[in-house]
């Protein structure tokens, strides 16, 4: 019995001495500090870094009260090499103002030279990539109006000639810090068509946009888009819109080169509107210059 | 056989006791501050940061989540996150250090103490001595006081065209009220 006691209390006493062991204990503590059920915030890296792919609308949204302007040029053709300058005379530019008006919504006004167009647009983030949501969601609509089409030249125009209506649903993932991928099913409405080109009367059509960035280092990333347009006629001049280029961020700027086969950068016309063939050397340079105030 | 219980007894009180001392906190405040003057202020809070200490020997240890810093500007919080923290891969930053010759018997009123410890950040560690303040009311403890780190020390890289911008020295400003730990 005297030697069971003896036994316990040098057990306990060696126990109750445990805890002065001062490193182990640092390490106790922060294996202490796991257990605190910290409300833990982990970041889900965004998908794209700018608000367009390259012509086609990203996910992103501007956040609420951050104001964008977007800077942007499309040249002509490369096709005609150093007697335009590869396209450099002949520069449609596009200004851009964005706005983060509610929470995960933004607004945006905007002037195109490419038929004189003035756009609205906005975009609604509708989910965010997380641990339960496994893609970004955001819905997109513009409106464009064509101010180019004089009445003098076209006697029975109407003012609703002049508009023509996207809305896309645009759904992105970013598979690794690297490669983000989007999807984007997409309705175009144009009230009016010109049948030299479109050859049948497609007022409504549907197209499937698809996207996706692989950064190539922390502020560098290469960018294409593509979208099938359904219903075209086969015989119609316009072709489906392939942009490929670069996202160069630095700071409060993303400076965007890239190569299109569209001279539009509105949504209506650079989706359903492209005259440039890829495989006859009709592509154009263009930039976005997105800057954050 | 009196004495071996008695010994006993007191063995147990003192370990229960060492162990009922401990104080933390959850919502403890981590602020820095990075601005160079005429430039866009570059600064955040993270409300969010935990801290356990242990009042009988003043070890301490503090742990933030990345993302959990919260700035003015939500681009500037995406870059913060992005492009030089590497928020994705290293989410938090930890802190392990001790508050020299910290007794919670003769803290009353105010009082500064040393705190020397290890903050790691991105994998990379740095050591760290300050002083604080440590004040107790109430049956709480209030740790303030603030230190400064660079960006080197942590091998956080600052492309040369916003290196004008991001203050050299980088102020760490730290505001924890501790409860006991029941």
């Amino acid at each position: 019995m005297y030697y069971y006691s003896i036994k316990k209390s040098f057990l306990i006493s060696i126990l109750s001495v445990i805890p002065f062991l001062g490193q182990a204990q640092e390490d106790d503590l922060l294996k202490e500090l796991d257990n605190l059920n910290q409300n833990e915030t982990r970041f889900e890296l965004p998908a794209f870094k700018a608000l367009q792919i390259g012509n086609l609308q990203s996910t992103k949204v501007v956040d609420k009260g951050d104001l964008y302007m977007v800077v942007a040029h499309r040249f002509g053709t490369i096709k005609n090499g150093i007697d335009d300058f590869f396209g450099l005379d002949q520069a449609n530019t596009k200004i851009q103002l964005l706005y983060g008006l509610l929470p995960n919504l933004q607004v945006g006004i905007s002037r195109d030279s490419y038929e004189k167009t003035y756009s609205g647009t906005a975009k609604y983030k509708l989910f965010k990539q997380s641990d339960r949501v496994p893609f970004n969601v955001s819905l997109y609509g513009s409106a464009d109006m064509n101010s180019q089409l004089k009445k003098s030249v076209y006697p029975g125009l109407k003012t609703s000639d002049r508009f023509s209506y996207t809305a896309q649903i645009l759904a992105s993932r970013s598979f690794s810090e690297k490669l983000s991928l989007e999807v984007a099913p997409i309705f175009v409405r144009h009230n009016l068509q010109d049948l030299n080109f479109t050859k049948t009367l497609t007022h409504n059509q549907l197209l499937f946009g698809m996207g996706g960035r692989y950064k190539l280092s922390k502020r560098l990333s290469l960018n294409m888009d593509y979208a099938y347009n359904f219903s075209k006629n086969k015989n119609s001049l316009y072709k489906n819109p392939l942009t490929i280029g670069v996202d160069i961020e630095t700071g409060g700027h993303v400076f965007q080169l890239l190569f299109t086969n569209s001279r539009s950068s509105n949504d209506s016309s650079f989706l359903t509107e492209t005259t440039g063939d890829w495989s006859k050397g009709e592509i154009s340079f263009g930039f976005n210059i997105v800057r954050v105030f | 056989m009196k004495t071996t219980n008695i010994l006993i007894i007191f063995c147990f009180l003192l370990s229960l006791q060492l162990h009922a001392q401990k104080y933390f906190t959850r919502s403890g405040i981590t602020q820095f501050e990075a601005s160079e003057k005429t430039f866009e202020p570059i600064e955040a809070l993270n409300i969010t940061t935990t801290v356990i200490l242990d009042a009988n020997n003043g070890n301490i240890v503090s742990q933030v989540f990345m993302a959990g810093f919260q700035f003015k500007n939500a681009l500037m919080q995406e870059h913060f996150n992005e492009n030089y923290m590497d928020s994705y891969q290293y989410p938090k930053a930890t802190f392990k250090g001790k508050l020299d010759n910290f007794s919670i018997v003769s803290l009353n009123a105010n009082n500064s103490y040393d705190l020397n410890g290890v903050l790691t950040v991105k994998g990379f560690e740095k050591n760290i001595q300050t002083t604080v303040d440590v004040k107790v009311e109430n049956d709480q403890i209030f740790i303030s006081g603030s230190f400064f780190v660079s960006a080197k020390d942590f091998n956080i890289k600052i492309p040369s065209i916003v290196r004008d911008k991001i203050a050299n020295q980088i102020q760490i400003n730290i505001d924890y009220e501790l409860i006991e730990k029941k």
